[in-house]
């Protein structure tokens, strides 16, 4: 095995091994801050594992026999490098190593043990991302696809003595199951068309045109409805907002740079076969922009400052997806790795404060710039990349997308997406004004974190600059689209900026009294009502599903256990009426003795006939 | 008379000593009721050997006999001793058998 | 009507009435005496078949001996001497539909038999081709007997013995 095999092996098995000592040494695992330290060592020498594979940059793949069959195997396991994969190998392993170092002083307040857990978890997901990223068929991905969502839930309830942050971890896990669903229906249907899971056969296949098979539209949108869930897209996008449960650095890690990004990177992965079906893309594009701007909406009337973040990483997911469905996949992508790097700045940032703070209601904040400069200016940096502002990386990923959108002819979707740029630099900055500016509330001392949490910040913060003058310097696959279009995205930016800073810091225009004018009275009302998904939701699940489960309950106890319980019953009354033959009276054997021969006598008298 | 009229005749007596035995109370008198049957059968036995002129059926019907001698001896013995323990030969009270 | 007929029919209503007697009478004594009858009307049966030898036999051990038996076991099995030996049966009519049952079952076999069956031609006394029997392929059979009486002796007189 060469060493452009073993080392993504490496990569991908060494965050296996510290989740496996961790699972099974249980001491180890219950001393806290040795686990931290063996998951940390794990994840970094994965890091710099990956930053060879990548800077090396070769193609590569390496497959084994997993489900053998007569003509070739079913199904294999393997990797498979190539620029799309190691991008995300090494964006995986980078948030991965900075939020397990952040956790350390993040989660200084819990019991070894949990903390134990916490990490044990932590190198799961790693080594759960990783086998996804590195997957060269879809069957693998789909089995780490499952991985990742289970992390996610494990992570999110990670603090399970809370009932919300239970029934978080459980709502995510059911509502992506749904798009699961429909994924695994699309891969097995492409299998029975194909006989294939593999990546590399199936492009082969769509590039020789040997891929019309009937009903292949549906297909690819049931693979897509897997990034539907996995990627939050509308309507499945209700479980985000509440994954928020979860720890902070992990709603930095899969709830912003990487687990949710599955989604795209699978649609970005299978380009050739959707290329096929331009009108699943069609949809995809729709959908992506609607979910940007819903979320944004939903984002402006939230006081959670994790919330906000939240719903501001669907509605930067739904720019991913919109760009994958122009046919700008290279985009998308481009916007998936610095959105990844600035918005788990973002959450670190907004961890940093709440751990300060001890709230996460933006309108208990206030003043802290001067209480945590180092946190008030990384944070900037990073809002000012959500927002598009030159030259931070997120403004040539989002140019990228617009012109893509435009480009496609997509006119809906783009005038979506670009309303959503003057929210997202709205909300943000609404955030940054009342966290960060104005009166500092009475209570408290906050204080910048320690270097533990520090330390990562910058790094993200310093990247994010780095990429965008890198972005700026050189054509790295950002397109640049017509030529009003970077001015138009810059104006955007400011308008809302300049909106967030008269509402929120002067006080100019009343935040109530624009709620209630109309058209914003509309989108108000239905944004904090979540726009009725998750009442819809929770009457779906109340009145159908646990219906259904009363009455298969029903039949469960009554019929299944009805006929065993008859016939066990039946068997003692039975048993209990035979009971009298045996009276002890030898006469009345005799009878029976009598009673036989009788029967032989009828028998032997009838039958022959 | 014919074969038939003998094992008819046998037949009867048969039934009535299987109905002694379903009937009567004493172990005595069931023990009488099967007398009556091994009567039958070696009638049915005696009267098969000389239609057939088989020697056979005497033979049966000498060994039968003496078996039935013995076994009326030990049946007794065995009555005389549930008597002695239980001071009853009533057949319905002795259900020590009971299920 | 030849005279064998004729006792035939006299020997079978004297074994029919005797035999229902002793499953009938409620007095246990009288039913052994009838007991006996019947055992000495099932010896003429087998006189009128042409076997003395087991009408002697019948007589010695049957009408005799397991008479004399079974008349002990009655005396030994009553409380009182003179006390009347009664007792009463139970469930006639279930008793009476088997046995009746049971004869119906025999007789259809018997129906099927042919009618005219003729005799077998006397061909001498059967007696002592019968001891000869015996004494040859049935010597072993007799042996065991001897062994299954001494048997049945061994455990009477077990059962019989007095309370330790």
């Amino acid at each position: 095995m060469d060493a452009t095999v073993w080392l993504p092996v490496l990569v991908l098995g060494l965050p296996f091994a510290s989740f496996v000592l961790l699972a099974v040494v249980a001491p180890l695992r219950r001393a806290g801050r040795a686990a931290g330290a063996v998951s940390i060592a794990a994840i970094a020498a994965a890091f710099l594992g990956a930053v060879l594979v990548w800077s090396v940059g070769f193609t590569r793949e390496a497959t084994w026999t997993w489900i053998p069959a007569d003509d070739g195997p079913t199904a294999t396991v393997g990797v498979l490098v190539d620029p799309l994969a190691n991008a995300m190998l090494v964006l995986v392993t980078l948030v991965s190593l900075l939020v397990q170092i952040y956790s350390l002083a993040y989660l200084h307040d819990e019991r070894p043990p949990s903390l134990g857990r916490y990490y044990t978890f932590q190198s799961l997901f790693a080594f759960s991302m990783l086998g996804l990223v590195l997957s060269p068929s879809f069957i693998q991905m789909f089995v780490f696809w499952e991985l990742v969502g289970l992390c996610s839930y494990l992570l999110i309830g990670y603090w399970y003595a809370r009932p919300t942050a239970a029934r978080a971890a459980v709502k995510a896990f059911w509502i992506t199951k749904l798009g699961d669903l429909g994924f695994v229906i699309g891969i097995v249907m492409l299998w029975a068309a194909t006989d294939t899971f593999e990546f590399r056969v199936l492009f082969a296949l769509a590039q020789e045109h040997a891929l019309a098979i009937e009903g292949l539209g549906t297909i690819m949108f049931l693979i897509y409805l897997g990034a539907v869930g996995k990627s939050a897209q509308f309507p499945l996008h209700v479980w985000l907002p509440d994954a928020m449960e979860g720890p902070t650095p992990v709603s930095a890690l899969i709830h912003a740079a990487t687990m949710v990004t599955a989604g795209v990177f699978m649609v970005t992965r299978a380009q050739p076969l959707f290329a096929l079906v331009p009108d699943v893309l069609a949809l995809i594009g729709w959908v992506g922009a609607f979910t940007a701007l819903l979320a944004a909406t939903m984002a402006c009337v939230e006081s959670d400052i994790k919330r906000v973040l939240a719903y501001s990483t669907v509605s930067q997911l739904g720019y991913m997806m919109a760009a994958a469905g122009a046919g700008a996949p290279d985009a998308g992508f481009l916007h998936l790795l610095t959105h990844g790097l600035f918005k788990a700045l973002l959450f670190l940032g907004a961890g940093a404060v709440i751990h300060a703070v001890g709230t996460n209601d933006i309108f208990r904040m206030g003043g802290l710039f001067r209480a945590m400069p180092q946190t008030g200016v990384v944070f900037i940096v990073g809002t000012l990349a959500l927002a598009g502002f030159p030259p931070l990386a997120g403004f040539f990923s989002k140019e990228a997308i617009l012109a893509g959108v435009w480009e496609a002819d997509m006119t809906g979707p783009f005038l979506m997406l670009a309303l959503t740029v003057l929210l997202t630099a709205f909300y943000m900055f609404r955030v940054v004004f009342l966290t960060f500016f104005g009166r500092a509330p009475a209570a408290g001392h906050p204080h910048d974190p320690s270097w533990t949490m520090r330390a990562p910040l910058w790094v993200l913060a310093a990247l994010t600059v780095l990429v965008g003058l890198r972005l700026a310097l050189g054509d790295v696959g950002a397109h640049h689209g017509p030529g009003w279009l970077a001015p138009l995205s810059v104006a955007a930016a400011l308008g809302g900026i300049a909106l967030a800073w008269a509402t929120y810091q002067r006080g100019v225009v009343d935040p109530g009294g624009l709620a209630a004018t109309f058209p914003f009275s509309v989108v108000d009302l239905l944004a904090r009502r979540r726009y009725g998904l998750d009442t819809l939701y929770a009457g779906l699940y109340r009145g159908f599903l646990l219906g259904f489960s009363r009455l298969i309950g029903w039949i469960d106890r009554y019929l299944v256990d009805g006929v065993l319980n008859f016939l066990s019953a039946w068997t003692l009354r039975g048993g209990d009426l035979l009971r009298h033959i045996q009276s002890g009276h030898a006469q009345d054997y005799v009878y029976g003795v009598a009673f036989g021969v009788l029967l032989l006598f009828v028998w032997s008298q009838w039958w022959p006939r | 008379m014919s074969l038939t009229a003998y094992l008819t005749l046998a037949a009867l007596v048969f039934a009535i000593g299987l109905f002694g035995v379903l009937t009567r109370r004493n172990a005595i008198g069931i023990l009488l009721g099967i007398e009556l049957m091994f009567n039958a059968v070696n009638i049915n036995l005696v009267a098969f050997a000389r239609f057939h002129g088989d020697l056979l059926g005497l033979v049966f019907t000498l060994f039968t006999i003496a078996i039935t001698v013995a076994e009326v001896a030990v049946g007794l013995a065995i009555v005389i001793v549930i008597f002695r323990v239980r001071r009853t030969v009533e057949a319905d009270r002795l259900d020590l058998l009971r299920g | 009507m030849t005279l064998e007929t004729a006792g035939f029919w006299v020997v079978a209503v004297v074994l029919l009435a005797s035999s229902l007697a002793v499953v009938l009478t409620p007095n246990l004594f009288h039913a052994v005496l009838y007991l006996a009858a019947a055992l000495v009307a099932t010896g003429v049966v087998f006189l009128l078949l042409d076997s003395p030898f087991l009408f002697a036999v019948q007589l010695l051990l049957y009408a005799v001996g397991v008479m004399a038996i079974v008349v002990f076991a009655i005396m030994l099995t009553e409380r009182l001497v003179g006390e009347r030996i009664t007792q009463t049966s139970r469930h006639l009519v279930n008793g009476g539909v088997v046995a009746a049952g049971v004869f119906i079952g025999i007789a259809g076999f018997l129906i099927r038999v042919p009618r005219s069956l003729p005799r077998a031609p006397l061909v001498g006394d059967a007696t002592p081709a019968l001891g000869r029997a015996l004494v040859g392929p049935f010597a072993l059979t007799l042996e065991l007997l001897g062994v299954l009486l001494v048997v049945a002796l061994l455990g009477a007189l077990y059962f019989a013995r007095a309370d330790e």
